[in-house]
């Protein structure tokens, strides 16, 4: 049995939004500098042996060997590095891929991160673009987008276990209550359950409200053999597991179409590898994508029973005082969701939450050790989860 | 981008007109559309063709509306002002995602029974792709 540990001991994040300003490589350097300040005591460059970095397709315009210009870019040349696609879930398989290359023993200090540029493409082009993750040949043609998808979850999950619409709004208006006090979200600001609940119908039963945005944004993590934490902070956070799963792409090739199988075999693998059970995880940011997406993973998790999460929500277990605090940074809803960089930023949060270190105190889960990131890919063609522990 | 190309979309045509599916040699189970392995028992690449009969059941549905459509349908959406997409549980076992035609989407339900029929899905590089759409079975010919 490999006996070596992972450890994450700096943590970055851009401000997430929409920047006309900055590219991918200007947004990558502001989550890498900011990483750089996060490190105790300091951190020199040359120690830094690969890069895995997520991304889905900058926006279309840097298509090819992304990963060495973003580095290159922030004083990284003559490394080790790859990008990392897939889909929504390319940054949460990022930093698998770093812990994979620390634990082989290939390299002990690695960065891992992910960017995304989305705004500077237009509406069309968008959908164009977004829609390259789902199953295009059947899926796309029929007439979906993701919204779309999405919508099918949803109303499959409404008719089996009676969820109601209320439940995907207040998902809604939770986390952007949570994510109006995180400085760096691009939605800083709370909505109220009856404006979420009478947005438009862009695919019934999702409104406008349940969809997350098009975001610009990057994060970096510096991930180290265990062994040598200490090097560089006397508070690293531990990664004590980790699992992925791919699944069907299209949703009617599923064993069921209100469970993301992905979702429950990464949350095995990563629990077995940690040793620990849904019931240990003192909060969790999780792939809410659009709000279904949310409840999908408070049971996929197993945080609830199957079918109980528009309940579970409900009874305010999720809140940010709750017993189970989902999304404190107020997720991919209110934070944004900068495709590439997603699964970083989440770690870069609970970086964050177990170290007590949250900018903003409103923002802080109490004293919390143990908290789960999860990435999904599409609609669940590929999921990835990460147990961080103090 | 998510583009069907005329070439990639011809090599579909058979599922597309003519609802052809494989039955799996070693299991029996239906495998639609198409896969290299069976999907049912992970273990056989050898298959029948087989032709399906097109009937089954809503299985879920989303209406599409308010800019939610896709550029290459937006027209249709802004004709129709929304339409109804499902994912169908056919009767040989399979299900398959379509959009239901010829039907007020506000009456679209779970498990109401449709039947495919040839229709023109849409057009992109200037061709017109035809493919099966469902419809309610009660206006079946």
């Amino acid at each position: 049995m490999n006996m070596k540990k992972v450890a994450i001991v700096g943590a970055g994040q851009s401000r997430y939004g929409d920047f006309p300003e900055k590219g991918i490589k200007e947004l990558f350097f502001e989550s890498y500098q900011d990483m750089t300040k996060s490190v105790d005591k300091g951190m020199d460059p040359k120690r830094i042996g690969a890069a895995y970095v997520g991304n889905l397709g900058s926006g279309g315009f840097q298509l090819g060997n992304m990963s060495a210009l973003v580095s290159e870019f922030v004083g990284l040349p003559y490394i080790h590095t790859v990008r990392v696609e897939n889909a929504c879930a390319s940054g949460g398989y990022a930093l698998i891929s770093a812990c994979m290359d620390i634990l082989s023993g290939a390299h002990d200090v690695v960065l891992a991160g992910g960017v995304e540029k989305m705004t500077d493409v237009s509406g069309v082009k968008q959908k164009y673009w977004l829609g390259v993750s789902g199953d295009t040949e059947y899926e796309r043609l029929a007439g979906t987008t993701f919204a779309g998808l999405y919508a099918l979850i949803a109303h499959r999950h409404m008719h089996e276990f009676g969820t109601k619409r209320e439940h995907l709004s207040e998902v809604a208006v939770k986390n952007h209550k949570n994510g109006a006090q995180n400085p760096k979200a691009q939605f800083q600001k709370e909505i109220t359950l009856e404006k979420a609940m009478k947005s438009p119908y862009v695919a019934y039963p999702l409104n406008l409200f349940d969809c997350c945005s098009t975001t610009d944004g990057a994060s970096s993590l510096l991930v180290c053999d265990a062994e040598i934490a200490k090097e560089f902070t006397d508070t690293p956070i531990y990664v004590a597991g980790f699992g992925s799963s791919s699944d069907y792409l299209a949703i009617h090739d599923r064993i069921s179409t209100v469970t993301l199988e992905g979702t429950k075999r990464a949350a095995a693998n990563a629990y077995d590898m940690a040793g620990l059970s849904a019931k240990d995880m003192q909060l969790a940011e999780v792939h809410d994508c659009f709000t279904i997406a949310e409840l999908l993973a408070c049971e996929d998790l197993g945080f609830c029973e199957k079918g109980k999460a528009g309940q579970f929500v409900e009874d305010g277990h999720t809140r940010i005082d709750g017993d189970k605090p989902v999304n404190p940074s107020g997720g991919l809803k209110s934070k944004g969701h900068p495709i590439g960089s997603t699964g970083t930023g989440q770690a870069y949060e609970m970086f964050n939450q177990l170290r007590g270190t949250v900018d903003k105190p409103t923002r802080q889960v109490g004293d919390a050790e143990i908290g789960l990131i999860h990435n999904v890919g599409g609609s669940g063609g590929t999921v990835s989860v990460s147990i961080l522990r103090r | 981008m998510a583009h069907v190309s005329v070439p990639m979309y011809w090599r579909t045509v058979p599922q597309r007109y003519g609802m052809v599916g494989q039955r799996c040699r070693k299991c029996d189970a239906v495998n639609f559309p198409p896969k290299g392995v069976c999907k049912y028992c992970n273990a056989s690449s050898e298959f029948d063709e087989v032709k399906l009969s097109g009937k089954g059941k809503v299985h879920t549905f989303v209406l599409i509306g308010a800019g939610g459509a896709p550029p290459e349908f937006a027209e249709q959406e802004k004709a129709g002002g929304m339409y109804p997409v499902a994912i169908v549980e056919l009767d040989e076992g399979p299900k398959v995602i379509g959009q239901i035609a010829d039907v007020n989407p506000k009456d679209v339900k779970m498990g109401m029974p449709v039947s495919t029929e040839l229709r023109k899905i849409y057009s992109e590089e200037g061709v017109i792709r035809y493919g099966f759409k469902f419809i309610p079975e009660e206006l079946s010919r």
